[in-house]
């Protein structure tokens, strides 16, 4: 058994949710994920002190209440969270977006695939490189 | 009689007499002409002045009858013998006109004939003194002239009103540009005070006032605006009043011209209509373009990963079972979202008349269809007395159920709804989104005391499948409002929202109102 890798997805699809939970599992069994409904909900548990640090942080741009650019400004604020790899999950494609979140430090922006294996692909390229 | 001798002043010539003095003083005089006429009218004597203004040598004329100096026009009518006539009887005559000189140049003669008269009163003769004013005849001609002209010039230009007030604003002078531009003539307006022109709104801010006071302190004062006709139609017009001095600088009058730009101005407002509606037509482009690539194309995408999970599983009954459910939700909401989105173009498209609608029987029909859902989460909905307005009653009673359904939908206790409603002036509304066309308006204003949102959001919410809340809380495709917005925006309104998280939300609707 290698090292637990924890994962926390940020959006507001259930389904979205659930699909990207079940492809993750096949690629690393070591991948614990833990979810959040919108970004303000996200930051809640960033700032428990009680709750693990993610190796990885998966954001959703279209969400309620705090989207998720606002989401990412943020958490790049959080020292302790500094380590934390930030990938942008979305179905936007929008070259704005994508040239911001970018340079608010996200390490990728992944459109979110219509095919299971296309997921499958990147996920693997994050995980097991 | 006195002596005819020479007594002082005339000592050293060699004329003697005062008779003969007095003949060389009427001989010498220049500038008039003077004559001796006997009772026939026969020129007996003549003079350097009647040479010099007739051109006749003394010796060419002696003897002649004076009508030599007249008109053909004149002579015809007898003029000479008149003046004769009148100086006999009256001791003198006078006359001015038009005579001719020996080359039968004309000048403008001032004439005085005077009766002469022997010791025994009879008359002998008559003097005639003669002055030539041509020079000022024709000066006063030309400036008479000048004037006509001048006067004409104004009268009869049509396409700007030129009017002359007095130091008071009343109307002392109008031409026929006034006529056609504001529908009085002349008799009807003269002596009358210019605020005739204005608007009511116009003479309540004291407007007519204000340019006078503004043209006495600058020499003049220039306006646009609004201004009333004869028949109480109104005319755009720009005027410029300038103040009139006389030559000690004190206020004698005021001339005012003004010009009708009616359709210059309605051409503008025109055109700026145009560029609004371009501009939200614009904007409701964009709004497609994201939905297209966003709204629409995240159920597609799982409607693929939901059929390919399907096809990897087939042989798991329960998972296919739980699959298949979430293919065809997600293929319903793929379907409201389409149809709603067509209802939204639709809505751009509907030019139906405008009806007067009664705002309190659509309410009750608006309440009737949510009858069902009003009992199951046991709401109240409290409402005014509400105007009638004119509208698209199916668009009107598509916003107010929008906002009905809104309220009952984002409540997690018994929703309150009050609709109430009030008429404001468009000064009063606090920064529209676009120049307000209207003067007054109705706001309607729809309050709850449901969930509410955050005030940074009460744009966003207006806009197309947006929405503040995650789709498992609340049900919808986030159209409802922007259907609102778009309805006020069709009738010349529009909306705006206020709202606290928790603490209910507020939204107030602005439509143009003719108030009566």
């Amino acid at each position: 058994m290698g090292n637990i890798i924890n994962c926390l997805l940020v959006d507001d699809d259930l389904d979205d949710q659930e699909i990207f939970i079940m492809i993750a599992k096949t690629v690393n069994e070591n991948i614990r994920c833990i979810t959040a409904n919108d970004g303000a909900e996200a930051l809640l548990k960033l700032n428990d002190h009680s709750q693990v640090i993610p190796d990885y942080i998966f954001l959703d741009v279209n969400m309620p209440k705090v989207n998720g650019v606002e989401c990412l400004k943020k958490i790049k604020n959080i020292e302790r969270l500094k380590d934390c790899k930030i990938y942008m999950y979305s179905t936007t494609s929008e070259e704005s977006i994508v040239t911001e979140t970018k340079k608010l430090g996200a390490t990728d922006f992944i459109i979110k695939p219509a095919l299971p294996f296309e997921l499958k692909t990147i996920l693997s390229t994050i995980f097991n490189n | 009689m006195l002596s005819d001798k020479i007594t002082e002043g005339f000592e050293n010539t060699n004329i003697r007499t005062i008779t003969e003095l007095h003949h060389r003083m009427i001989e010498e005089i220049e500038d008039y002409a003077i004559i001796l006429l006997d009772k026939n009218g026969i020129i007996r004597n003549w003079n350097k002045g009647a040479q010099q203004i007739k051109q006749y040598k003394e010796k060419e004329i002696l003897g002649k009858h004076f009508s030599i100096f007249y008109l053909p026009e004149d002579l015809a009518n007898n003029l000479p013998q008149l003046l004769i006539n009148e100086a006999f009887k009256n001791g003198r005559s006078s006359q001015e006109g038009w005579r001719k000189r020996k080359d039968n140049s004309k000048f403008w003669g001032s004439i005085t004939i005077t009766a002469l008269h022997d010791h025994d009163n009879n008359v002998i003769g008559f003097s005639k003194v003669t002055r030539d004013l041509t020079e000022k005849k024709i000066a006063e001609d030309h400036l008479r002239l000048s004037e006509e002209r001048y006067h004409q010039m104004i009268s009869e230009v049509q396409d700007y009103a030129i009017i002359l007030l007095n130091e008071n604003g009343n109307i002392e002078n109008w031409n026929a540009g006034a006529e056609k531009i504001k529908g009085y003539k002349s008799e009807e307006v003269i002596g009358k005070h210019f605020t005739i022109f204005y608007t009511s709104s116009d003479l309540e801010n004291k407007l007519p006032e204000k340019l006078l006071q503004l043209a006495v302190k600058e020499g003049r004062a220039m306006h646009e605006g609004w201004r009333v006709r004869k028949d109480g139609s109104k005319f755009w017009g720009t005027i410029v009043i300038t103040a009139l001095h006389d030559k000690d600088q004190a206020i004698i009058g005021f001339s005012k011209v003004t010009r009708d730009l009616t359709e210059q101005k309605l051409a503008e407002d025109k055109l700026h209509s145009y560029m609004r509606e371009l501009e939200l037509q614009n904007s409701e482009l964009e709004q497609f373009a994201y939905v297209a690539s966003h709204d629409l194309q995240e159920p597609l995408r799982k409607i693929q990963t939901f059929s390919e999970l399907i096809q990897q599983n087939y042989h798991d009954e329960e998972f296919v079972k739980r699959y298949f459910e979430k293919l065809s939700s997600s293929a319903k909401r793929m379907a409201q979202l389409v149809k709603s989105l067509l209802n939204y173009s639709r809505l751009s498209k509907d030019k139906s008349e405008l009806t007067i609608i009664n705002l309190n029987s659509l309410l009750d029909e608006v309440k009737q269809d949510f009858e069902l859902l009003i009992e199951e989460k046991n709401a109240v909905i409290t409402a005014e007395s509400l105007p009638s307005i004119s509208g698209n009653y199916t668009q009107l009673g598509q916003l107010f159920s929008n906002l009905i359904s809104n309220s009952l939908k984002f409540s997690q206790r018994d929703p309150e709804i009050s609709i109430r409603s009030k008429i404001i002036s468009k000064e009063n509304i606090p920064n529209p989104p676009f120049p307000l066309s209207h003067t007054h308006y109705l706001n309607i204003i729809f309050s709850d005391n449901g969930i509410g949102f955050e005030q940074q959001y009460d744009k966003i919410i207006f806009s197309l499948f947006q929405r503040l809340h995650g789709k498992q809380d609340y049900a919808g495709t986030g159209i409802g409002l922007s259907l609102c917005k778009k309805i006020a925006e069709n009738h010349m309104g529009f909306m705006t929202a206020t709202s606290e998280l928790g603490k209910g939300a507020e939204f107030n609707l602005y439509l143009p109102f003719v108030v009566s």
